[in-house]
């Protein structure tokens, strides 16, 4: 039987690696995939726990998230051919102009 | 009459605005002009005030923000209607004696702004105005030690300001608390004084209340550990700064007390009567010490100012009619006195610009007038009767003395250690022979120095001489804040303490 | 009759205001005329009030309101009794003859008109303390002969000791006035009041410690005034002031405020005898002290202000026994001779070109016949030779201590007038006769003006014949004060002025033929006590390294270490932290995203940790 826990349990390991990603991944790309997994590891919470209290709203709020993270990809992506026609590179480190 | 209160809060600030287009060599007249007519308007205010009547007079009011009970409310009484004239008194006053060159534009303009944030803090009757132009206030003066100081000038100015301004961050939070708890209790939302004085608030509330206004006003007045700003913002500020610093800005801690913490805390007020009397008593002695061990003049005036603001504490919270009469006069004649000296030490300063007391010595014998003048104010600062400083100190004293004895003689020791700083500063600048060279053909007063320095020498003499009608006038609304106070009183003790050091006759 | 009473207050205000106008410019013959002038007038307003108070007039006026706050109510208000009508009287008389000398001895002063000032704004002063009919009007007028007495001791300021001298003098005596004010606040606690009549009518209800305690505050402030020990140094250290001043100030008024103030509040005294007792030892000792001190000093114008400090030792003696009218009648009378041998000290100095030291003069008497009669009667007045004034009084006091069965001060009293009779006419014999020490150093002395001697003479006669007064005195002052019986048998008291007067003139005869033989051996002076005397129990040295230095140093410390490096240190530490801290924290932001990404997931770490551990009290 899957119940809850077994969902939760998945969205938390799914939350651990996008956070991993984000740390440790240096290129623009990797980090897209990993908010990708970071956002999806919420929907897999949100639409469990939905069912599990038979409330429709983690549902509407799961589809919200898709449809912004599907937005958020489309920017993003944008910019990051952008930033390689301009820069050559997709490397994180390229990117100091905001030092303080 | 009807609106004589927005119009001296809010002259010198329209006549600012006109100033802009008064040419550089003209707006020195201007100012003085400006500020003439401002204290012909303090004046014709304490005329047409009812001296019969203890509350509130001349009430203005409209509302800002009604939702939120903030409301431009405007109102004067006994208490503050002297220093209203006393602050229009010594901007006219810190203006004719003005004779700095470099922007005196600027420096004319942000005197008369300043003159209306210190006459709006007087006269504000809602806490949210009070506090507007509670802070206004830091702006002219900043801008006016550090650009027309000398030294360490940004150093001073910087650490004026952000000394002080932390300190009122923290009021700021008791007030919005403060109205919060007032809406609790009501249920309607008010930021006005006399609302809040009615307001019985719970013992611990007022105890942290009472906390967060006194770290405020205990860095503004300056009470000892907090006042190590006040001789850098003297010793760099010009003369004009320093006169208006030490004769009004300094009040506003000491007013804030007598118009906040004690009406509105009243329970709290006598629970910390004691480590504030205490610290009182430290700033006394303490700053007493200090101001003899100094090597500049001007440091001197300073750390006294420092020495008679804890005897105005110690009248403050004596908690009688006697102690806080008393020490409003104080500040009156503390105002006066340490103006007028500050502007002493700037006549020394314009002409050697040093104010090193070792630099000069037999200063009697080539400006005996300037001597002279000195002497009468040295004397009205240490207390001599029938100088205006005898009176303040005596009436704080006299009131602490019925709350303990033992503390009002450790406090008295300042009339005695302030004698020993003060003459001996006399003696080794005036005393003794004229031996530097530099000093041998100085200038005595000239006339503009005279204009400034004579009307205030004439109050040390008649207020000493004739308190009376100032007392009196003072007096009866000190009573009736006595009276709030033990109404509004909620624990035993408070109720005992504030009638017994209002008896007279006791057995103790 | 009041008219009488402001102008007599009031006329030394008005000289005082009219010489202040010049006293900016050049010497000006007219303030001195005019100054003694409005002197004089008070003089004979004074006196005309007194022979008004004589026929049973007593006024009490209330001038104007002053301090009114809380239940305190505070006029100006005056009262001319039988009391201070004689205190008016003397004032104005001393200060009028002392006015008029100093026309003769400041006349080469180039601050003449400054000085005339000072000494009517002193007498106007004085007579504030004398006639005001509360404490505090009292202690305006004490201030204000305080003040004028810094003025004056310090009037030539130029040198170093006489403006120390001032300071210190106004100094110690704000040490006593903190405990005659503290006297007042619990005069006002206990009495809501200030107005002697009103207090004096409740003393006698209050407790006793409360009336012992105001007693001995109030006393205080006396001992202060009246340079008692352990206040007493500064009082010689005055004398840098100019001599006429001395003679006023610093013999015949000011220093007997302290004795007033005790004669004024003897209803209050009088209640608690154990105070009156402190004060009665306190005097027999300083009687004694400051006369040995006497005994050795070389200093012309010191030997007198030691001797002045001896005799208000006397005053306080019998104020402290109840001999309340004695004590004003020696007050009174010593007012006269005392302050006629400083002036006559002044003639010397004036002669002798400001020279101090007895020992350089000798063999006066040839040049300045007049000045050393006048002196002569002054020191024979002063140690109470019969019919001099000082017999009548000095023998009263000495009777009083006998009395009250205080025979050890009455033996203090009795061997200080062997040294009073011993230092007086050491002096006498050093200045006036002997060997012309001051040809070999080169002096030139002449007399004085004659109007000097002649405004002197008065104090001349007054010294000599005053005594005869003692019994009208005492009838006119004992309406207002208690009166003083002797219980002892009359011819004990007979035997007592015998003995007294016959030890008093053999020390007086032994003194003259010591000195007129050549005096005493150098030996003596490397006595140690000699060397005590010398230095004045080294009592101003002990001052000087016990209290002025250490705080001085302390002070000094206060400043550099607490203020500077203690408390400014802190608030700048916390600025310093504070600017260190955006210093450092400004790192964080390194421009990199992959730093920005992992500061975002501590924020996020920390915030779901708030979330999950945090629980705000509801």
């Amino acid at each position: 039987m899957i119940t809850l826990t077994h969902y939760l349990i998945l969205s938390g390991i799914l939350f651990s690696l996008g956070i991993i990603g984000v740390l440790r991944r240096k290129n623009l790309l990797m980090l897209f995939f990993s908010t990708e997994i970071l956002l999806n590891a919420v929907n897999v919470g949100f639409v469990a726990v939905s069912k599990y209290y038979g409330d429709l709203s983690g549902q509407f709020f799961a589809l919200f998230i898709i449809s912004i993270a599907a937005s958020e990809v489309a920017v993003g992506l944008g910019l990051l051919v952008l930033w390689y026609k301009r820069s050559g590179t997709i490397d994180l480190d390229s990117l100091q102009m905001m030092k303080g | 009459m009807e609106h004589i209160l927005s119009l001296i809060v809010f002259f010198p600030l329209i006549a600012m605005f006109f100033g802009f287009v008064i040419s550089k060599d003209s707006v020195k007249t201007f100012g003085i002009a400006v500020a003439l007519v401002e204290f012909i308007f303090s004046i014709i205010l304490w005329i047409g005030f009812d001296a019969g009547n203890a509350g509130f007079q001349f009430v203005e009011y409209a509302p800002l923000i009604s939702q939120f009970g903030v409301n431009y409310y405007l109102g004067v009484d006994g208490i503050s209607l002297f220093l209203v004239v006393l602050s229009t008194l010594m901007t006219l006053v810190s203006l004719i004696s003005l004779n700095i060159k470099k922007d005196i534009k600027n420096l004319v303009l942000a005197i008369l702004f300043l003159e209306m944030t210190l006459v709006g803090v007087f006269l504000s009757l809602d806490m949210i105005l009070f506090y507007i132009f509670w802070e206004l206030s830091l702006i002219p003066m900043l801008y006016i030690i550090g650009a027309w100081g000398s030294g360490q000038r940004i150093y001073a100015a910087i650490k004026f300001f952000l000394y002080t301004f932390a300190g009122s961050a923290l009021m700021l939070v008791g007030i919005l608390y403060l109205g919060y708890q007032y809406y609790l209790a009501t249920g309607t939302w008010s930021f006005s004084i006399p609302d809040w004085h009615l307001l019985v608030l719970p013992f611990h509330t007022q105890l942290w209340l009472f906390g967060a206004f006194f770290v405020d006003f205990a860095v503004k007045v300056p009470m000892f550990p907090f006042h190590t700003w006040l001789p850098y913002a003297h010793g760099q500020a010009p003369t004009v700064g320093s006169v208006l610093l030490a004769a009004v800005m300094l009040k506003m801690g000491t007013y804030a007390f007598i118009r906040f913490s004690l009406p509105f805390f009243p329970d709290a007020s006598v629970y910390f009567l004691y480590p504030i009397a205490v610290i009182a008593i430290i700033m006394v002695i303490y700053a007493a010490m200090v101001a003899y061990a100094q090597e500049d003049m001007k440091q001197v005036i300073a750390y006294s100012s420092i020495s008679h603001m804890g005897i105005i504490i110690l009248g403050t919270f004596a908690m009688n009619a006697e102690g806080i009469t008393g020490s409003i006069f104080l500040m009156l004649s503390h105002g006066i006195v340490s103006g007028a000296l500050f502007m002493l030490v700037g006549v020394i300063y314009d002409r050697r610009h040093t104010k090193m007391i070792d630099e000069f010595g037999g200063l009697a014998t080539v400006m005996p007038r300037y001597a002279t003048i000195f002497g009468i104010l040295m004397m009205a600062a240490v207390g001599l009767p029938l100088t205006i400083g005898f009176v303040g100190e005596f009436l704080s004293l006299l009131g602490f003395y019925a709350v303990n004895p033992y503390m009002a003689f450790l406090a008295g020791t300042g009339i005695i250690l302030g004698a020993v700083y003060m003459l001996v500063l006399y003696k080794r600048a005036f005393f003794g022979k004229l031996v530097k060279q530099e000093n041998k053909d100085l200038k005595d007063l000239d006339k503009r120095e005279f204009t400034a320095l004579i009307p205030l020498v004439a109050l040390v003499i008649i207020l000493g001489v004739y308190p009376k009608p100032v007392l009196t006038t003072i007096d009866m609304s000190v009573k009736k804040m006595i009276n709030l106070m033990e109404r509004k009183a909620l624990l035993p003790e408070t109720k005992e303490l504030l009638v017994r050091v209002n008896k007279v006759g006791g057995t103790k | 009759m009041e008219k009488y009473l402001y102008v007599a207050l009031f006329a030394p205000l008005a000289g005082a205001l009219f010489s202040l106008l010049f006293t900016a410019q050049k010497k000006n013959v007219i303030t001195a005329l005019v100054t003694s002038g409005l002197l004089l007038i008070s003089f004979v307003s004074s006196l005309t009030l007194m022979f008004a108070v004589h026929d049973g007039l007593t006024l009490h006026v209330k001038m104007m309101g002053w301090i009114s706050a809380g239940n305190l109510s505070l006029p100006y208000g005056f009262i001319v009794d039988n009391v201070s009508v004689v205190m008016m009287v003397t004032v104005t008389l001393v200060s009028a003859v002392v006015n008029i000398y100093s026309m003769g001895y400041m006349m080469h002063d180039k601050s003449y008109n400054r000085f005339f000032t000072y000494i009517s704004m002193f007498v106007f002063s004085m007579l504030i303390l004398v006639m005001s009919d509360n404490f505090v009007g009292l202690f305006i007028g004490w201030e204000g002969v305080g003040l004028c007495s810094y003025l004056l001791i310090g009037f030539w300021y130029e040198k170093e000791s006489a403006s120390w001298a001032g300071n210190e003098a106004f100094i110690m005596n704000r040490v006593a006035d903190l405990g005659m004010l503290m006297g007042l606040f619990l005069i006002y606690w206990q009495f809501g009041t200030f107005s002697y009549d009103e207090i004096f009518a409740h003393v006698g209800s209050v407790n006793t410690g409360i009336v012992t305690t105001i007693g001995l505050l109030l006393f205080v402030g006396a001992m202060g005034k009246s340079a008692q020990f352990p206040f007493h140094t500064w009082l010689a250290d005055a004398m840098e002031g100019p001599t006429p001043v001395s003679a006023l100030i610093h013999a015949a008024t000011m220093v007997t405020a302290g004795v007033y103030l005790v004669i004024r509040a003897s209803d209050l005294f009088s209640l608690v005898p154990e105070v009156g007792h402190i004060i009665a030892t306190l005097g027999a000792f300083v009687a004694v002290f400051a006369a040995s001190m006497a005994l050795v000093h070389r200093d012309l114008k010191k030997i007198i202000a030691y001797s002045t400090l001896s005799q208000l030792g006397y005053m306080f003696v019998a104020a402290g026994l109840g001999a309340y009218w004695i004590a004003l009648f020696h007050l009174m009378t010593h007012a006269f001779f005392k302050s006629l041998l400083f002036l006559g000290a002044g003639n010397i100095m004036h002669a002798m070109d400001d020279e101090l030291d007895i020992k350089k003069m000798g063999g006066l008497f040839k040049v300045m016949p007049y000045t050393a009669i006048l002196m002569a009667i002054a020191s024979v007045a002063l140690c109470g030779v019969y019919p001099f004034a000082g017999f009548f009084s000095k023998d009263a006091i000495l009777a009083s201590a006998f009395n009250g069965g205080n025979f050890y001060i009455w033996f203090t009293l009795f061997i200080g007038a062997g040294m009073t009779a011993f230092y007086s006419f050491r002096l006498i014999m050093l200045v006036f006769f002997g060997d012309k020490v001051y040809k070999k150093l080169g002096f030139h002395p002449h007399e004085t003006y004659p109007f000097v001697l002649w405004a002197l003479l008065p104090l001349g006669i007054l010294s000599t014949i005053a005594g005869f007064f003692e019994h009208p005195f005492e009838e006119f002052v004992t309406k207002v004060l208690d009166k003083y019986e002797f219980s002892m048998a009359h011819s004990t008291e007979i035997g007592l002025i015998f003995l007294t007067s016959a030890f008093v003139i053999i020390v007086i005869v032994a003194t003259i033929y010591k000195y007129a033989k050549g005096g005493f051996s150098k030996q003596l002076e490397t006595m140690p006590l000699y060397l005590l005397l010398k230095n004045q129990y080294y009592i101003p040295k002990i001052y000087e390294e016990v209290i002025f230095k250490p705080y001085y140093a302390l002070s000094k410390f206060a400043w550099k270490q607490i203020d500077v490096r203690i408390i400014d240190f802190t608030v700048d530490l916390i600025a310093k932290t504070l600017y260190k801290t955006g210093q450092e924290s400004r790192k964080m932001q390194s421009g990199n995203l992959s730093d920005m990404l992992r500061w975002m997931v501590v924020g996020i770490v920390v915030l779901l940790a708030l979330a999950i551990f945090y629980r705000p009290m509801m």
